[in-house]
């Protein structure tokens, strides 16, 4: 059993039935638990509907951000066409030359790390991957990684500090401009010159392209990396297996992300009265697909608490499903399948000093989602 | 050296020569569209399944048992659906012809 404070809160509430009725925001919400039904409801947006502006992510996000973030929250066929517009810039971690890129990054940061008696990963070193690795991804100045690092862990919301929500809006409205000199194939200038519908996006739109790009996948990667370091901290015959058969990485690489499931869950709205597995959700409401109780779901996953970098198969839905689907995860995945290769080709030692978990506290659960610090050691 | 076809989702062929490695793997290095692997090959996200042409289900074989756990969660899947990434290439495929299954 890994000694990873992770645990799953919906274990004992899946045998109970398939919904967890809950609240947010004061209002119901039907959170659906089990795998296969909450990869059915990815794929149903006539009744499950991401034509919700502020209120795909759960908790709503109205008083965080002035804008409606593109793609995500738009339903079929315009989010088909909104996505098409940044596709390409998310497929970019295919090819092999922003492989490279991103194996120097990780490289230069565990060298850095070496260097010191202790380091603390989460501010340390996740956190300078994600936001370096992000200038990678948008193709804009690797000093502009500078700024971002200002913003914390989770821009929108890092837990008992203010919001850099403003801040980061402020970057964007400016960055649009400034991106002129950044060369034509940068995030900002795709979203300056992109057509949607025949005609340009609006200023609105573009802000919201990018406020999904710096909030949707910085936390999410930064405790992935974390719950990594940590697995491998303590778990030195995983890592010692990795080096020695490093065709597991990609396999291992799904396992820490299923484990992980940095986002617990995401909201679609009923856009009529909808009966949900017995539950009726009345119009104007959410549902929740709880991609945390789905990939513990112990019906598909043999014993899900416990990570096994070769299990296969292994139909996780961190990244959701369906059209939906996680536009990051190609980045994603090449950052941790690039840490695991780097970790175990370059390191005897990783040793956990110490670790406080964070938790996720909510009316209907609790879960450890990330950590609040962890120190490790490449010495000891 | 064995060639496999790709038949997409809009009827373009495509044919891969000297083809080694997996489906999947051949799929990508050719640019086939519709085929993504974006897992790896670990059967965890679905994005490379195939319909294999009749003539060739004897030798490709049927989805192993784990392989067939994801299929089945995966919709328009039908009895001569194949996780692309599941399928190596060998001189005794040579010839073999696979539809992209749409996602």
């Amino acid at each position: 059993m890994s000694k990873c404070p992770y645990h799953d809160p919906f274990k004992e509430k899946r045998t109970k039935g398939p919904i967890l009725t809950t609240e947010f925001d004061g209002d119901p919400v039907a959170m659906i638990l089990g795998l296969k039904d909450v990869r059915k409801a990815t794929r149903d947006h006539q009744s499950f509907s991401s034509n919700a502006p502020f209120r795909v992510p759960i908790p709503r996000e109205d008083e965080l951000r002035s804008v409606r973030q593109f793609p995500i929250e738009s339903d079929p066929p315009e989010h088909t066409e909104y996505r098409q517009i940044v596709e390409p810039i998310f497929n970019r971690p295919n090819h092999p030359e922003y492989q490279i890129l991103i194996e120097d990054l990780i490289n230069k940061l565990v060298d850095g790390c070496k260097q010191t008696d202790s380091f603390e990963a989460v501010n340390e070193f996740a956190l300078p991957l994600q936001s370096h690795a992000l200038t990678h991804l948008l193709n804009v100045p690797a000093s502009e990684a500078e700024t971002w690092l200002k913003w914390g862990v989770h821009v929108l919301h890092d837990e008992g500090k203010p919001s850099k929500g403003g801040d980061m809006e402020d970057y964007c409205k400016k960055a649009l401009l400034r991106c002129v000199d950044w060369g034509d194939d940068n995030f900002f200038t795709i979203l300056n010159r992109a057509k949607f519908q025949g005609r340009s996006l609006t200023e609105d739109e573009k802000l919201g392209f990018a406020n999904l790009a710096f909030a949707g996948g910085r936390d999410t990667v930064i405790n992935t990396i974390c719950v990594i370091l940590a697995h491998l901290a303590q778990n030195h015959d995983d890592l010692l297996r990795l080096r020695n058969e490093p065709s597991l990485i990609n396999c291992a690489g799904e396992e820490f992300i299923r484990f992980a499931t940095p986002l617990t869950h995401i909201g679609r709205k009923c856009p009529v009265d909808t009966e949900v597995h017995g539950v009726t959700v009345k119009s104007g409401h959410l549902i929740s697909l709880a991609w945390a109780s789905a990939n513990f779901d112990d019906t598909i996953f043999t014993e899900p608490e416990r990570i096994q970098i070769d299990r296969k198969p292994n139909p996780h839905v961190a990244f959701g499903n369906g059209p939906h689907n996680c536009l990051g995860a190609p980045h994603a995945r090449l950052i941790v399948r690039t840490l695991l290769k780097v970790i175990s080709e370059q390191t005897n030692e990783l040793t956990l000093i110490s670790q406080q978990p964070k938790i996720e506290k909510t009316s209907g659960y609790e879960r450890v989602n990330g950590f609040e610090n962890l120190y490790l050691s490449f010495h000891r | 050296m064995p060639k496999v076809t790709f038949i997409t989702e809009d009827k373009n062929e495509i044919v891969a020569e000297d083809a080694e490695g997996t489906l999947m793997e051949i799929a990508r290095d050719n640019n086939v569209d519709g085929i993504l692997g974006a897992c790896g090959g670990c059967c965890s996200c679905g994005t490379c399944h195939v319909r294999v042409h009749p003539e060739w289900l004897e030798k490709t074989g049927r989805a192993t048992e784990s392989e067939q756990d994801l299929i089945d969660l995966e919709d328009g899947t039908d009895e001569r659906s194949r996780l692309s990434c599941q399928i190596e290439m060998t001189d005794e495929l040579d010839g073999l012809i696979v539809e992209v299954a749409p996602f």
